[in-house]
Parts: C-alpha cells; structure tokens; sequence
C-alpha cells in the first residue's frame, strides 16, 4: 500500500492522474494550499497541486523569473514549460508569496514563446493576509468569484449539494491524516517521516475517493505494522514549501526520524475540518483562511510558535529542523524567531537554507545533520 | 556590530549630522566651503542638495526636522510608529504620532556614511532576519533590532499584498521587539467595488488600532488641516510633474529625490508644503528664462526610472546623470496618483486615481484610504504587472508623457516582487520601443555591487543603445 502513495508522490503525472484523464477527466492545477479542492472536487474536476518536483534544469524557469527568486516556483514553470503540465485543464495562481504569485505573469509570457504551455483555465486568486470579518467576506467573495468563472469555463457548477458532500469526504480524509498523525507521533511510529509525507502530498495529486479509501487501508496496515523507529532522534521538520520525499529522507538517515511537520505540503495543510453547517463557500471560506499556518499571515507570529511547541511537546520531538528555500524570506526569517524562542526553552533546533530541486547539496545536508544529531545524542547521555 | 557603533543612539546621530547641515548656509561663503573640509563622507550630498538654492536649504532642514521629532517623540508626549515610505504619514500626524520611516532613514544613512547602514544590515542576519531580505528596511531596522534608537509603539505598515520582503521586516520586528503590530492588506485588484470596500474597512480597523493603542481619539479638525494640505501638495506636485515635461525641463535633478522625500516624511505638513512651494518658485524661474535645471545647462536624453533610484553615498547616481547631461523624467515614487496628477487626467485614468473630500469623518477616512492605496508601489505592483492600472501601463504611460529616451529599472536583491516580473516587463517596454536597462545593483548596498561598476554598466548601456555617443 505504501508503494502506492510513495508513486503518486513522486511522479508528477501519476498513474490516478493518469487514469483520470483516460478516462474523460478534467484537472485544475493550483499553487499553494490556500486554494479550496472541495470547490473544484463538487465541480466533478481533479484539483492537482502544482509541484516542481523532478526539474533536471532551469532553463524555462531562469528565462522569464529574475535571478533573485525561490526554485520553487521555476521549477514548476521549468516543468509546464516542457510540457510536463499538459494534462492541466486549468490553473489557479494564489499569492503565497511574491515568488510564486509572480508565477502567473511567467508562466503566461512563457506561453507566448511556446504554445501550449499554459491551461485554457488560468486564474489568479486573491487571498488577504490576515484573518477578520472583513477579509473573510472579500475571501468569501473572491471564492465565489472562483466559482462563477470555473464553473463557466468548464460548463460544469458546483451546486450546494454537491459542495456539502465534498466537505465532508475532505473532511473525512482530514480526519483519517489526524489518525495517521497519531500513529505517526506516538511511542513507536510505524512510518517514517519520509514516508508520512509521501502519504499527505498523494493526497493532493488524486482523486479524494480513492485516495481516503486507500488512507484507510494504509492505517489499517500500519496499525498492524511490526517495523518500529523507537530508537531514532526524534525530529520535527519546520519551514518552506517541501514536496521531495528524499529530503526528508536525507535528513532521517538511519539514525533520525522525522515524527512531526509543519509543511505546507505535510500534515499542516490537512490539519483542521470544515464546517459542515451553514453556507459552505463562508465555511471553506473561513477554514482556509483561518487554519494555514503560514508567515505570509503577518504578524501572527506567537500563535504559529504556540502550535509548534504544542506539536513538539506532544510527539517528544527532541530536534526542530528549520529549513527554508533561498529566497524564502518568509521562512527563514521566521526561522530565526522560532530558533531564538525554542532554544530558549533547551529545544534543539538547526537551520537549514537549502535550492527547491535536484538535491545536489546532499553531502552538506548530512554532514549538518550528523553535527545536529550529535549535538542530541549528548543531552541524551547527560540527562 | 562594533562596539563604537552601540555606544551612541544611531538616530541622535544621524540628527546631530543633518542638523549639523542645515546651519551650513548661515555664515558666509567662505565660512561654508571651509567647514565642508570637515564633513569628507558628508560634503558630496550636502554641496549638491545645497546647491540647488532656498529648494535644497529647506529640504536639510526638513530632514534635521523629521530626525529630531523621532528622537523627542516619547519625550514630548507623543506616540512613534515605525512604517514603510508607502504609507502616507498624514494619518499619523492627525493622531500626534511621529512615523518613523525605516526606508527614508536607510537612504539618509547610506547617503551619509561611508559605511553606509552594512552594520545594521549585518546585525538583521545576526538576529536570524535573512540576508536575502530587502536592505531598504534591514538598513535601518537594524539599528532598532540592536536596541539603539528610540524604544518602539507600535509597527504599522501597508505592504502585505505588494511586497513581501517589506511586510515581513515590519512583521519580524513587530515579533522580535514584541510591540504591537497593524498591517493594511493589498487585495490584487486596484479600481473596483470590492477592493475600494476592503480598503475602507481596512483603514477604519488601522484607526481603532492607533486609538486603542495611542488611547486618543482621531481629531476630525486636525485630520482636516493634514488633508487640505495634502490637497495643496498635491497641487503643486501636480505642477511640477507638467513642469518637468518641458524641454528642455527646468528641474534639476535631484528635485526628484527632493520630491518624494519630502512627501514620505511630511505629507500634509507645512514643512513638506514649504519645499515644494520652493521648487516650484525655481522650476518656474528656470521656464520662464527657458532653461535647463541640469547644471551643465544643456539637456541631451530623458531618462525614467520604473522603480526606485541608486542611494550610494554623495547622490553618486544623480551627478552621474548631471554630467551626462540626463534629465530625469522620475519614478515610481515621485509620480502622484492624485486626480490633478497631469498623466491622470490627460490618459482618463480618474478611476485609479484618488481624490480628497474632506467634507466628514467619513469622507476623510475614505479619502485615506484610497490615497493609501494609491502610493508608490502599493498602486502598481500588487497585482500582474500587465494588468489594468499595473505597473507596464503606469511605466509606459509616463515615460511616454515626459518623452523618455530610456527606462531604467533599480531595485535591490530583496525584491521578491519586481524580480518576479521585471525582465517581462523590460522585454514589453523594449517592444513598445523604449531601450530598458535592468541594473543588478542594490539601490542600499555597495557591496553587491560597487558603485563604479554599477556606474560603468549603466554607461555601457547608453553607449550601446547609441543613446550617448
């Protein structure tokens, strides 16, 4: 079962993807978590989220972005420039940050140089940056807006009925991630992180049934799963955008295991449920806003650290590895804050600025690692 | 940071150093060319911002003025708020708050230092702040990172939406010097219904912060004196910008500098009101006679800048383009979007414009709003830059309106935003038939790029383009 989710996350158009398009399927390829897949899922459309994952070269992405700019983002524009995106129907482009809202103009100018490349369906979607009542309803109603221009595109509306019986199948994988989490935490993790974060961005490359129906078989393996990790650092893995499963799996070594994230593309995202009463544009309105922990929400800076220590206190983690993407002021700014006010409090922490893409810095990465785990090793011995 | 740098307030220096300059003129000739001997790192910028008359005299003093009211502020009884420069100041003087302007401060430093602000630079990263971070707030947030300027209130920017880096610096200090923090959000839209809504909403929630913060209420009288004084400013600002369409222009070119600089530390105070009325009086003078503000005399190209200028020490970048005999047409932060601005009315673009209607409070607190939304920056590059009332429309449009033979484009490194999207926009601005010239410098820091290369890049490019022989 593992090697299902392994696949689909390491493949940019895997075999559900795939078979999807085979058979008559439509695909919106978005961004950043911030864009709601219960919208497009409700809409009968495959929501994809767009990975740089597997860029060999920066040919594309170097020609259109300026050279100060996160990987991330010419990865993915590398990859759409090569045709590797081309079973996109659509594309939503959500501000996240300036790198990759600046992704919408490239990747369109891209598309004059070499047709084809960009989806029929392209949408730029606005979202605020801090959460009141006033940036919920213009989120509330740029959502609509969404809606109203998806649903013309593609001929196909997601009425209420159908948004109600999206939420609560996301809300029913939602929930099945948090028992993953559980297992994932607890005493004797059957999985490693590498893996964990194989299971969480699978998620967003198929199709929510089979993708919950497979989650519940996996936990129902794991639960039975006789592999165990108990012995290894337990670490937590903080910081930018990360969809590679071989970096964590470089960080884990054989020596480390990554018990807990807080990833964009890991375990944060799927962390909290939407309402399932009420209007459900207002209810994922509200729950996107509200529930991404990212520093692009300014100025909530002690409420993210309040949940990264509860996270650290409830997995036993021993280790916080923050990692950000060069470029990626958000991160690694707030990295430093979160490495000021752990170490403060005897929690081990290392930062990590790293490139988005092919790990050549591999040997660095365990040469810092292996200084990082020392250093835990000792506070084991003198404790 | 070395030790000499923390054992004085970096703000009272630079205060002693500015009001310093502004007594320059007040002995004779003789008296000031020798005193000049004095101030080697500091003469270049003084001499050439002096030289520019009763304009330049008022301007040192408006500086000396602004530095002082941010060193007294606590002590006099008023509240201090560090901003951004794209965040018009009126509101805080309606309120008795000295804003304490982070991108000014850096520019009056790295103009004034030989070192520049690389210590407060440095120190940001020390603290865990990125290198790759824009060095116009790093330069001077620094400074109060490191505990040695004035003790904080509060943190207020409007950036969010428009330039990450920007609003991340104001967001880490806010988290680093636990002091409470207001943000204004950029929806990516700029001239519709719903965005106007959100900026009105948005700007209301800033006013319940200041008064929860400062504990005043906003005064409606004094909030209507700052408005009718922008309103005046505007107007000459307005006069100036057709002015500098002349040919040849009769402004020199560090008015430009001289312009916005101004506008960001005093908007809607008579001190600001003061310089523009000086430049006005000159630019008019200098038409009248026919010509030139270029101290050569004689104009050879038009060049305007599509985002911010090159602030290495002594107004390097404006006496490069003086000797060449360059007139500068502006940037993106001299150019007003008021709706008497000359490229307003003449390209019908009222609806992205602002007004002043000072009729009530809530006239007023509208009229904010929509000045807020329209400043350098937050206007034009919060959305796609191809988009309505974005950045390539307002680019082409005033380089066209004040004939410029070429564009330049200066950032820094930190800028996530323009980098995103400023090589797409050279490559529409080249096609429209106006030679762009991208620098790699940054407009804070030497060391990314020394001046005299910097300089040698720019030149090469005029020679290449065959626009100077």
């Amino acid at each position: 079962m593992m090697n299902e989710f392994m696949e689909a996350a390491t493949a940019i158009e895997s075999g559900p993807v795939k078979k999807w398009k085979a058979d008559g399927g439509r695909v919106i390829g978005y961004t950043c978590s911030y864009a709601p897949d219960e919208i497009m899922h409700a809409a009968g459309i495959l929501p994809y989220r767009i990975r740089g994952f597997g860029a060999g070269e920066m040919t594309i992405g170097d020609t259109y972005f300026g050279p100060f700019i996160c990987s991330l983002p010419k990865c993915m524009l590398q990859l759409a420039g090569e045709g590797k995106y081309a079973f996109l129907d659509g594309a939503i482009i959500t501000p996240g940050c300036d790198s990759m809202r600046r992704l919408d103009e490239c990747w369109r100018k891209a598309g004059e140089d070499h047709p084809g490349v960009v989806p029929r369906f392209f949408f730029h979607y606005g979202v605020p940056h801090k959460y009141t009542d006033y940036t919920i309803k213009w989120f509330t109603d740029e959502t609509r807006r969404f809606i109203a221009e998806m649903s013309a595109h593609f001929q196909t509306a997601p009425d209420e009925e159908r948004l109600r019986a999206s939420i609560k199948l996301y809300n029913r994988s939602r929930g099945l991630l948090e028992r993953l989490d559980v297992l994932r935490t607890g005493d004797t993790p059957p999985l490693t992180g590498s893996e964990a974060l194989a299971v969480v961005i699978a998620g967003s490359t198929m199709p929510r049934e089979l993708y919950t129906d497979m989650l519940e078989g996996l936990i129902r393996e794991l639960e039975q799963r006789t592999v165990q990790y108990g012995d290894r650092i337990r670490l937590m893995l903080v910081g930018s955008a990360n969809d590679d499963v071989d970096l964590v799996r470089i960080l884990e070594g054989d020596r480390a295991l990554v018990v807990a994230d807080n990833l964009c593309f890991g375990a944060r995202s799927q962390t909290d449920l939407v309402e399932e009463e009420g209007d459900p544009v207002s209810a994922l309105a509200r729950r996107y806003l509200r529930q991404n922990e990212c520093p692009r929400m300014y100025g909530d800076y002690r409420r993210r650290l309040a949940i990264l220590k509860e996270k650290i206190e409830s997995a036993g983690v021993e280790g916080v590895v923050l990692q950000n993407i060069r470029f990626c002021d958000l991160h690694g700014s707030e990295n430093g804050l979160f490495e000021r006010d752990l170490e403060r409090e005897g929690i081990p922490c290392m930062r990590l600025e790293r490139e988005y893409g092919p790990l050549v810095e591999s040997g660095r990465m365990r040469m810092r690692m292996d200084a990082f785990l020392e250093r835990i090793d000792q506070r084991r011995k003198s404790a | 940071m070395r030790t000499a740098t923390r054992e004085y307030k970096f703000d009272w220096m630079l205060w002693s150093a500015f009001n310093a300059a502004a007594k320059l003129k007040n002995g004779s000739e003789k008296e000031y060319r020798y005193i000049l001997n004095y101030i080697p790192y500091f003469r270049g910028v003084v001499d050439a911002i002096l030289a520019t008359g009763e304009p330049g005299e008022k301007f040192i003093g408006i500086c000396a003025r602004y530095l002082r009211n941010l060193i007294t502020a606590r002590d006099e009884g008023r509240h201090n708020a560090i901003t951004t420069f794209c965040f018009s100041p009126a509101v805080f003087y309606a309120m008795d708050i000295t804003p304490i302007c982070l991108e000014v401060i850096s520019v009056m430093m790295t103009f004034t230092y030989r070192r520049g602000t690389t210590e407060f630079l440095d120190y940001c990263n020390e603290v865990g702040y990125t290198e790759t971070s824009c060095s116009s707030q790093r330069g001077t947030i620094g400074a109060y990172l490191a505990g040695i300027g004035a003790e904080i209130d509060m943190i207020v920017t409007d950036t969010p939406g428009v330039c990450d880096t920007n609003a991340n610096a104001f967001s880490f200090a806010s988290a680093y010097l636990d002091v409470p923090f207001f943000q204004l959000d950029m929806p990516p839209v700029l001239a519709d219904a719903r965005t106007d809504e959100y900026h009105r909403e948005d700007f209301r929630a800033l006013i319940r912060f200041l008064e929860e913060t400062t504990g005043k209420k906003l005064d409606v009288d004094r909030l209507r004196g700052i408005m009718e004084e922008v309103a005046r400013q505007d107007a000459i600002v307005a006069e100036l910008e057709d002015l500098a369409r002349l040919v040849p222009s009769p402004l020199p070119v560090a008015y430009n500098l001289m312009l916005y600089a101004s506008r960001f530390l005093f908007a809607g105070m008579k001190e600001c009101t003061d310089v523009l009325e000086a430049m006005l009086r000159k630019g008019k003078e200098n038409a009248s006679l026919g010509i030139s503000g270029l101290s050569g005399g004689k104009e050879k190209l038009r060049g305007f800048f599509c985002y911010i200028d090159h602030y290495t020490q002594n107004l390097k970048l404006w006496h490069m383009l003086d000797s060449h005999g360059i007139a500068y047409q502006g940037n993106i932060l001299s150019r007003s979007f008021a709706s008497n601005a000359p490229h307003v009315k003449e390209l019908g673009l009222e609806e992205a414009a602002y007004g002043i209607d000072t009729s009530n409070l809530d006239t007023m607190i509208d009229s904010l709003a929509q000045i807020n939304s329209r400043m350098p920056m937050i206007k034009s590059i919060r959305g796609p830059y191809d988009g309505p009332h974005m950045w390539l429309q307002d680019t082409l449009s005033l380089a066209r309106m004040c004939s410029a033979d070429f564009i330049v484009y200066n950032g820094t490194p930190g800028c996530r935003n323009t980098w995103g999207m400023v090589k797409l926009m050279a490559r529409d601005t080249e096609k429209a038939g106006i030679p762009t010239y991208i620098m790699y410098a940054d407009a804070f820091d030497d060391r990314v790029e020394s001046w005299d290369v910097t300089k040698e890049r720019f030149e090469e490019f005029l020679k290449v383009r065959r626009l100077l022989s």
